[in-house]
């Protein structure tokens, strides 16, 4: 076989697109043709090079964006559907009552007005209300993973707007309620440890919440932070993190602002 | 197990929009990475990355499912990337962006200073010919077959398995006067 038969097949070798037969075929001839044997031995190792390329991390605008577009697109068919098969109804009432009798168009006409400025409440609440609330359930879970997708990223700047992305979910799932507690107990950042105690302030009726954030006052170290909670468990009145509270104080090695803090904390509480 | 590309594609077809935000993130930094390499810049490649799954919904009647998504969702990202060039450099003909250049141009001394190997590869590839570069491309961050470039592109598989290989060729060469630069 000749040498540029053999060559067109090195793209195949390469991208490990060739059979067994061929790739044999291939080895054979630059077992014995040093020049073919040479270009091969070029082309991969620039081939393998392309890996050193890093697969570089857009800005969380990106998702940002991605998402909002999704939603507004949404939001604008689900308009469109429920505005045709409205404007449906209406036509077929309409050459309904046409056909049957001429003169009651007149009467038609008006109460088709009145219906035209109705039809911005009907359309929203009414028969659609089922289509809806399975709509928002679906944006809700979008927001969830979304939010859950930004906790995850090395960012500090894109875990902050996923704690504050959790805020715009109606009822966050286990998952999401998870993640904001697994943020809080050990996120490297204290600015993101901060906007999860908020939060997971919204959610603090959630079953388990309440729990989670009194079991985290012994694993926070800043300040900010365990000043953060104390205020909360005080403000929730959770009776339950008294005993927390205490161990905290008799912990020592304790900030003086924060001991005061708990102290008076412990003393709202009992 | 997790649903194909193809079954997303096909639920977003049916009004199931939502269902794209799967496919955005398994594929958002392939694209980004796509433009990246073929702009240069990050800003125009994140919007463009935004533009491809605006089409994709625009379009999503459009899909045909015999095909794999990501060689639709390329083809996409092809035509909005040369709607990019025609917005940011109306005088210059479409044709001429992804012609050879005459020549290579000659490498500055000044820039060969000392680089990691990434940065070398970075580096070889922006003075690659922009068809050749985006073939590469297509291998590197999506790992599409050469019979799937050959439909992202619109040409004979053949004659992607000889582009693959001039591109590989150049590329070698431009990484080797790169790195002779600066060694000496």
């Amino acid at each position: 076989m000749t040498c540029n038969r053999i060559q067109e097949r090195f793209a195949d070798l390469l991208t490990d697109e060739l059979d067994e037969a061929a790739r044999r075929e291939v080895q054979d001839h630059i077992a014995a043709c040093a020049a073919c044997r040479t270009e091969l031995e070029e082309l991969t190792a620039t081939w393998a090079r392309l890996d050193l390329l890093p697969a570089e991390q857009p800005s969380g605008r990106v998702r940002a964006g991605f998402y909002e577009m999704l939603e507004r697109y949404k939001d604008g068919l689900e308009r469109q559907t429920t505005a045709r098969r409205f404007a449906d109804r209406v036509a077929a009432w309409w050459e309904r009552a046409w056909l049957r009798k001429p003169a009651f168009a007149a009467a038609a006409a008006a109460v088709l007005l009145v219906a035209g400025i109705g039809a911005g409440y009907g359309i929203r609440g009414g028969s659609g209300g089922r289509e809806v609330a399975a709509l928002r359930d679906e944006v809700r879970d979008m927001r969830q993973t979304v939010a859950l997708s930004l906790l995850s990223q090395p960012s500090a700047v894109e875990r902050l707007q996923g704690v504050s992305y959790t805020q715009q979910v109606d009822r966050p799932d286990n998952r999401t309620l998870s993640a904001l507690v697994e943020t809080l107990n050990s996120d490297p950042n204290v600015n993101v440890r901060l906007a999860a105690v908020d939060a997971l302030y919204l959610f603090r009726d959630a079953p388990g919440v309440k729990e989670s954030l009194t079991a985290s006052l012994a694993l926070q170290q800043a300040p900010l932070v365990q000043v953060a909670l104390i205020d909360l468990l005080v403000e929730v009145r959770e009776s339950r993190a008294a005993e927390a509270l205490k161990a905290l104080i008799a912990g020592g090695k304790l900030d003086p602002a924060v001991k005061e803090r708990a102290e008076q904390g412990l003393k709202e509480l009992i | 197990m997790a649903p194909t590309d193809n079954e997303l594609m096909e639920a977003v077809k049916d009004g199931r929009v939502e269902k794209l935000a799967v496919l955005f993130e398994r594929h958002h930094v392939a694209l980004f990475n796509f433009f990246l390499r073929l702009t240069g810049d990050r800003a125009a490649s994140e919007d463009l990355v935004q533009d491809v799954f605006m089409r994709i919904l625009k379009y999503r009647a459009g899909f045909q499912s015999e095909g794999r998504f990501a060689v639709w969702m390329f083809q996409i990202a092809r035509n909005a990337h040369v709607d990019h060039l025609r917005k940011r450099k109306p005088v210059v003909a479409l044709d001429d962006q992804f012609e050879e250049p005459p020549s290579p141009e000659p490498l500055p001394e000044a820039r060969l200073e000392a680089q990691s190997e990434a940065d070398l590869v970075r580096r070889a590839l922006d003075h690659l010919a922009p068809r050749k570069r985006e073939i590469l491309m297509l291998f590197r961050f999506e790992g599409l077959k050469l019979r799937e470039i050959a439909d992202v592109l619109g040409v004979q598989v053949g004659t992607v398995k000889v582009q693959v290989h001039r591109a590989l060729k150049d590329l070698g060469r431009i990484y080797g006067e790169l790195q002779g630069g600066k060694v000496s």
